[in-house]
């Protein structure tokens, strides 16, 4: 199978069709407030009600969501429903669009509710998008305490005590 | 990574010869070399002493392992470089459209 064009509006725009309510997170959330460290995976925060779940599960449906796997990165078919998508904390996805990580409850955080409160509603290239705040990403990081989050967080500490990231 | 390609590296950062770092530690060129090979593999107080002897400090760490960096790599390995430069150039655009939104609102 040929490796999938990279279009995550795509992928955020499937998830909007199906009302999916969910948080853009990780290194791509970064990026929209100026972090240089460009990652070509999107990092998303799913809310984990039933009603949700079913809805993500059917997003998945439309984006043929596989599971990501070392041996075989075209990824593994999964049949999964809302209870099954709920039971697993963390999703490393392979979709039509590309690379998807779902993650119920990113360190250092509660989840939806908590990164859902301070995030701004963005229409990237006619996607529909909630952003985590740069604050949430930042504290995110810091919990997970990572090799490669430690390489990025003094700059985007920096970001944040600049302007935010705000664009000029 | 072995305890000789630590002793190598060590070495090769200070700027050493094997002889110089085998002067150092009171042993022979040809020892250093069977250590860096790994014909001879040295115990781990051996290798702190011989990074030591080169002027840097081995500081061992134990992370839990991570692979989402490398899964991504895997992809990318699979692609051709044209593919490569329009995944990012993607991921770019993206990004470039997300600043613009951000402006947009003030």
């Amino acid at each position: 199978m040929a490796a999938a064009e990279f279009a995550p509006e795509r992928i955020l725009a499937t998830l909007h069709a199906h009302g999916v309510r969910c948080v853009l997170m990780g290194g791509f959330a970064a990026v929209l407030y100026g972090s240089p460290f460009v990652t070509t995976d999107i990092d998303v925060v799913p809310a984990s009600d039933q009603e949700n779940l079913a809805r993500l599960s059917e997003a998945l449906r439309d984006l043929h969501a596989r599971v990501w796997t070392a041996s075989e990165p075209d990824g593994l078919p999964f049949d999964h429903s809302p209870t099954s998508l709920g039971a697993v904390r963390v999703w490393n996805l392979t979709t039509d669009y590309g690379r998807l990580d779902l993650t119920f409850e990113p360190s250092g955080t509660q989840g939806y509710d908590d990164v859902a409160r301070d995030a701004i509603h963005l229409v990237i290239l006619g996607a529909d998008v909630n952003v985590a705040s740069l604050a949430d990403v930042i504290r995110s990081k810091e919990a997970a305490g990572r090799d490669k989050d430690r390489l990025v967080l003094p700059t985007l500490r920096r970001i944040a005590e600049e302007d935010g990231g705000a664009p000029r | 990574m072995s305890g000789g390609r630590i002793v190598r590296e060590a070495r090769r950062r200070a700027g050493l010869s094997q002889a110089q770092l085998a002067e150092r530690v009171g042993t022979t060129q040809s020892a250093i070399a069977r250590i860096e090979r790994g014909t001879t593999e040295p115990s781990f107080a051996r290798v702190v002493d011989l990074v030591a002897a080169t002027g840097l400090s081995l500081v061992p760490q134990m992370l839990e392992p991570d692979g989402s960096d490398w899964s991504l790599a895997v992809d990318n390995l699979r692609l051709s470089l044209d593919a490569r430069v329009r995944r990012h150039r993607s991921a770019l655009r993206f990004a470039q459209a997300g600043r613009e939104a951000m402006r947009g609102r003030g």
